[in-house]
């Protein structure tokens, strides 16, 4: 008898303290902003991070989670696990009518198609011919595919090798002749083997290669938090397209990635100028004009399904939070 | 003639009970898949996310992709690492593990290798393998013979080890030589249990095949994984998901099918 009340006694303790855990939870669910990155930090996320740091100046609670790969951060942001993803979900919201929208640009897709000199020297030699891309529907296949079709040629066989430094290796060992790249590793074949290698001509590709995205209930709900975030972000962006020196002075201020190695160090301002110079972060977070631009390139991708023309931007895109913040800081 | 007869009775009501049995079971068995079907279209109705689509959804991307042949061309793909690997693994995981059976000092040097290699997080050290093998299908091939080597050489050798001492006794009683003994009475004794190890050998072997195609370069089964996921077609990924399922325990039903007509006659159906 004794031990049925001590049991119950505990049962109901116990219950009690679930629901106050569970409570607290809730609670700072709400209060914290949850932002999920698809990739691990590196030096090419330096002024997002930067960007969070001022935010949490500002008294926004951010707690960053890195995951896998992007679709698994979107998985999370769309089972609520997550309030801000980044990456590029444009299949997820169109395949499963997911309730997210992007709402802010990051960056512009920025990448080199590299060919060894002496096996190609330009678009029309690449009929036919064998060429690495990063995977299967993804934005350096678009880009590709996109060039080829301009310049009326077919490739012979598109292989997947997931990651630029992969590819950069397997161009400098010769496994093959002809790939695309991003600048770190482009910048890396011009330094391990000097005029071995020849980048080819991208011109008017502008799909957006980063953006940050949300459900819209999240977006509705915490107009608050998400003003000071697109305040921080637009201002960062802005400081950085000014003069891209700053980026080392953030780093340091806000001890952003403490444990970089030294020769990756020497990465954070080439990369920077090089991206400022060409355009790759927009000064006002996107625009309508860039979200069709993006249906376009992410049908070619096979992200996207059906008429590119017949495909809205406001099912994507929600501009609310960026026209918002236009009003404030004024046009960059 | 009436003992035949009530012979012959007893051996009709036998036939008849076990067909019932087999009946009962293979009932209940449909009635468990069509449950589990059952509770999936469910799920994927109300739905509990987003990215998990109806059965009814997965059976028709299923429909679809073998009728456009791109399930078959990724499953012969993935076969190529898978068969080379497993073939490569009963080669030598069976003569390293009756080796280490038989010998001491075979034991001594290579065990501890195995046992490491089993112990091991494989997931952790397939990235491992591209440093040296590159990303093509030797990478894919040393990932599958990673998982299905331990397996194998680890059975092999204890069912050598495990052998009946008074069969060996015996053959040594009838003055049997050191060879007649390994062949006519270890490698048989010891049959039965290095064949469940080339089972479970090729269900290491499906893992790691999956794992080489999701972690070094995308191809096959694990292209297609990797692909549908990408573009958020969940269904035709969940059918690929399921295909490689099914497929692996039909693979290892059939094999547990052969091991029981060959090695255990009192578990054959029908005896």
């Amino acid at each position: 008898m004794v031990h049925h009340a001590f049991t119950r006694r505990c049962l109901v303790a116990g219950a009690v303290c679930l629901a106050l855990v569970a409570g607290r939870g809730d609670a700072d669910a709400a209060d914290t902003v949850r932002v999920a990155f698809g990739d691990i930090a590196t030096v090419e996320t330096l002024n997002f991070l930067t960007a969070l740091e001022r935010a949490r100046e500002k008294g926004l609670d951010i707690e960053t989670t890195f995951f896998k790969s992007e679709d698994i951060a979107a998985q999370a942001v769309v089972g609520g696990q997550a309030d801000i993803g980044v990456g590029t979900p444009y299949a997820l919201i169109q395949k499963v009518r997911a309730p997210i929208r992007m709402f802010f640009q990051m960056s512009t897709l920025q990448f080199y198609p590299v060919v060894d000199a002496a096996a190609y020297q330009d678009w029309k030699d690449l009929d036919g011919e064998e060429i690495a891309v990063h995977s299967r529907g993804s934005g350096t296949e678009a880009i590709m595919l996109l060039m080829a079709k301009r310049n009326g040629i077919e490739y012979g066989r598109v292989s997947y090798v997931p990651g630029s430094e992969v590819r950069a290796g397997a161009l400098l060992q010769g496994n093959i002749k002809a790939s695309i790249v991003d600048s770190a590793n482009r910048r890396l074949l011009d330094e391990k083997a000097p005029g071995k290698f020849k980048t080819l001509e991208v011109t008017d590709v502008e799909a957006t290669d980063e953006a940050l995205y949300a459900n819209t209930d999240f977006l509705e709900g915490n107009k608050e938090a998400v003003d000071t975030l697109m305040d921080a972000l637009l201002a960062t962006w802005r400081e950085l397209n000014d003069d891209p020196k700053v980026v080392a002075e953030w780093r340091e201020k806000y001890n952003l990635l403490p444990d970089l190695p030294e020769d990756l160090e020497g990465e954070i301002l080439p990369y920077f100028e090089e991206a400022v110079e060409a355009g790759v972060f927009p000064d006002n977070g996107g625009s309508e004009e860039a979200a069709r631009t993006d249906l376009e390139f992410y049908g070619l991708a096979g992200q996207l399904e059906g008429d590119p023309k017949g495909l809205k931007v406001e099912d994507f895109w929600t501009f609310d939070p960026l026209n918002r913040a236009l009003k404030r800081l004024g046009q960059g | 003639m009436a003992a035949r007869t009530a012979r012959a009775a007893h051996a009709g009501v036998g036939a008849a009970g076990r067909r019932l049995r087999k009946d009962g079971t293979l009932a209940w068995q449909a009635a468990s898949v069509l449950a589990v079907m059952l509770a999936w279209e469910i799920a994927g109705r109300i739905p509990i996310n987003y990215a998990f689509p109806p059965f009814l959804a997965v059976l028709r991307a299923f429909v679809e992709m073998v009728l456009d042949g791109s399930l078959v061309r990724a499953f012969l793909v993935t076969l190529v690492p898978l068969v080379l690997g497993v073939l490569f693994s009963t080669v030598v995981g069976v003569g390293a593990g009756v080796l280490m059976g038989l010998r001491r000092g075979v034991e001594w040097v290579a065990a501890p290798v195995f046992i490491v290699l089993q112990a091991a997080p494989v997931a952790a050290i397939i990235p491992l393998v591209t440093f040296v093998y590159g990303i093509g299908l030797a990478a894919k091939t040393v990932a599958v013979i990673l998982l299905a080597l331990p397996v194998i050489a680890l059975n092999a050798y204890k069912a050598v080890r495990n052998v009946n001492p008074s069969l060996v006794a015996m053959c040594r009683s009838f003055l049997g030589t050191r060879r007649q003994t390994v062949q006519k009475v270890i490698l048989p004794d010891a049959s039965p249990v290095i064949f469940a190890g080339l089972r479970l050998g090729v269900g290491a072997g499906f893992v790691g095949v999956i794992l080489a195609e999701l972690l070094i370069t995308p191809t096959g089964v694990g292209d297609l994984i990797t692909y549908h996921r990408s573009v958020a077609n969940y269904a035709e990924m969940y059918a690929t998901i399921l295909t490689i399922v099914v497929v692996s325990a039909l693979c290892l039903n059939g094999l547990q099918r052969i091991e029981a007509r060959l090695f255990r006659p009192e578990r054959r159906e029908g005896t």
